[in-house]
């Protein structure tokens, strides 16, 4: 065994692995892409099997492009995984340098706020929708009919009762089967990686240069300026990781969106995939390429990234 | 100076308190979770039993007539363990070669091996039910280990090759030097300075394996289906097993979520593949 040939030797196998396992699937969606090729169909017997006969082109692409879901499907992904983003981020800035000092029960503060991150996710969204966002048995529900009967003991008082008596009754929200179900998918993801950001982000404020900062207090810097001038531009890199890893997490999200509500209402990209993969595989796959293609967008960025700090 | 103190004040005892809120705040959710399960089924939906309830512990008892649970944990189990085994089995040799011999492609290696994570599931799925049904091998353990161990290669060779980079080359090079064989050098000098490297890597895959779920939910039905199949036929459940729901949801997290609180610092790393310290 030579110099050179043992540390390929030693590669071989994880290389191979993941070239097949991404060459092999891929280029099946592929070629299911450019065919006819539905799971059941009476009149076309023959579109049930995939075969090159079947050849339709790009017209799984244009029946796609043409279906109103696809833009809804599109735009769904889209709001939920900004969302998110924006959400998870600002929120994992603040607690991040809230904890950043040392105070009493640090310790016991980071564990339970890193807690939800490894909850998995269909636990996370049977919890929320059911037990907490319920409109009638979860906490909601709970909340709302309790104010009611607050507000409606007070009506009952001499004076103020009249003052009461103008106020409506609480409605709860339902979040399953409507547009609000994409609110409780973004709730309840957002819930579950801002542990993530805040992790990060803590990791990072530790290498904060410290001299900068007494520097900056000496020349009368208020906590606001250290904040935005030191503090901020320090977390630019790290807040760019977590967005992109996070992108490319949130475009395939599914569970939730499943059993919040079953995608009434409210399908990503993954979920409209699953909806056609029921019958028309050809369609599917078509969309599947999209997906390939938004991915790709958002991995792009991110390896360069990581590729300039991989090396030193 | 009036100012100062009443700053260092707020500093003092304002950030302790809105930190503790904060987090109290987050983990809420998962409080929440393990008291109702400590309730009945009916007990959990009437309010006048929302904090003060006569516990039980009868949703434990009953985890499995409910739902069967120590089957889908089993087959949880290993999923996970024998994935997390294959995956250090075929990562951690090419992570100690690209580490320690790189080449001008280890680079362009690493990052194609990490694009891989990025190929949107949904994309590839009926491609792989096809595939699976077509060799027989649909909802078998062989399957979803193998899946789930090829989702995760990608961090685990990322993770162990920022761990092996650290290792410093002399220590190998004196080695050489004194004749020890490429097996000696892995076994008397790699595996002990590697070691905290590899068990962290171990634990990260581990959690990943066992809360994934769109593979392991889309590629079984009952022989191999995981705990996350589980908890997914589960998702409507009217409101009328509240107390049950939260016992096997607590069971189902609850090992994961306290081996989480050990591994905090290695995760960091391994999810932003060392680009953030």
């Amino acid at each position: 065994m030579t110099n050179r040939s043992l540390p390929r030797l030693l590669q071989a196998p994880a290389v191979l692995l993941l070239l097949v396992w991404m060459l092999v699937p891929l280029s099946i969606t592929l070629y299911f892409s450019f065919i006819r090729y539905v799971l059941n169909s009476l009149r076309r017997p023959e579109w049930t099997k995939p075969a090159l006969s079947n050849w339709r082109g790009f017209g799984n692409y244009e029946f796609v492009l043409n279906n109103k879901d696809f833009i809804l499907a599109i735009q769904n992904s889209l709001l939920i995984v900004c969302s998110i983003l924006i959400l998870t981020v600002i929120f994992g800035v603040l607690i991040a340098v809230l904890i950043n000092k040392t105070f009493m029960g640090r310790g016991v503060v980071r564990v339970l706020l890193i807690s939800p991150f490894f909850v998995m996710p269909a636990v996370n969204a049977v919890l929320w929708i059911n037990m907490i966002l319920d409109p009638v048995l979860g906490l909601q529900g709970l909340a709302v009919a309790g104010i009611n009967e607050v507000i409606d003991g007070l009506r009952t008082f001499p004076i103020l009762g009249g003052f009461f008596s103008m106020w409506p009754e609480l409605e709860p929200i339902s979040f399953r089967a409507t547009q609000t179900s994409a609110y409780a998918v973004i709730t309840m993801v957002t819930w579950q990686w801002t542990p993530f950001a805040v992790l990060i982000f803590m990791t990072s404020l530790q290498s904060e240069d410290q001299q900068q900062k007494e520097a900056a207090v000496l020349d009368g810097a208020g906590t606001w300026s250290q904040f935005r001038f030191l503090t901020l531009p320090h977390l630019a890199r790290p807040i760019a990781i977590v967005v992109m890893i996070q992108a490319i997490f949130h475009l395939s999200l599914y569970a939730e969106i499943e059993i919040v509500s079953r995608g009434n209402g409210n399908k990503n990209l993954p979920y409209l995939i699953g909806e056609f993969a029921n019958n028309n595989i050809g369609a599917a796959s078509a969309t599947g390429i999209f997906a390939v293609i938004l991915a790709n967008i958002v991995a792009i960025f991110l390896l360069r990234m990581i590729g300039k700090t991989l090396m030193d | 100076m009036a100012i100062v103190s009443a700053n260092s004040n707020i500093s003092r005892y304002g950030r302790p308190v809105l930190a503790w809120g904060v987090a109290l705040l987050f983990f809420f959710p998962i409080f929440w979770m393990v008291l109702t399960s400590f309730k009945t089924d009916a007990d959990a939906v009437k309010p006048e039993f929302l904090i003060w309830f006569k516990p039980t512990l009868d949703n434990y008892l009953n985890l499995t007539e409910n739902y069967d649970y120590w089957r889908f944990a089993t087959n949880s189990v290993i999923t996970s363990v024998c994935a997390t085994l294959f995956t250090l089995v075929v990562g951690v040799p090419a992570a100690y070669a690209m580490a320690f011999n790189p080449s001008r492609a280890t680079k362009d290696i690493l990052m194609w091996m990490l694009s891989t994570k990025m190929l949107p599931a949904a994309a590839v799925l009926y491609p792989m039910i096809f595939l699976a049904k077509g060799i027989g091998l649909y909802d078998t353990h062989v399957l979803v280990i193998t899946v789930v161990s090829l989702i995760n290669l990608p961090i685990a060779i990322w993770m162990l090759f920022t761990y092996f980079k650290e290792i410093p080359k002399d220590i190998i090079e004196a080695g050489k030097m004194d004749g020890v064989s490429t097996w000696g050098e892995v076994k008397e000098i790699l595996i002990p300075l590697a070691w905290g490297g590899i068990a962290s890597t171990a634990l990260i895959i581990f959690i990943f394996c066992w809360n994934e779920a769109y593979w392991t939910v889309r590629l079984t039905t009952i022989d191999a289906a995981t705990l996350s199949k589980l908890i997914e036929g589960n998702r409507a459940p009217e409101g009328l097993f509240f107390g049950r729901l939260s016992a096997v949801s607590t069971a189902a997290v609850g090992p994961i979520v306290v081996l989480g609180w050990f591994c905090q610092k290695q995760l960091v790393q391994g999810l932003t593949f060392g680009a953030v310290k």
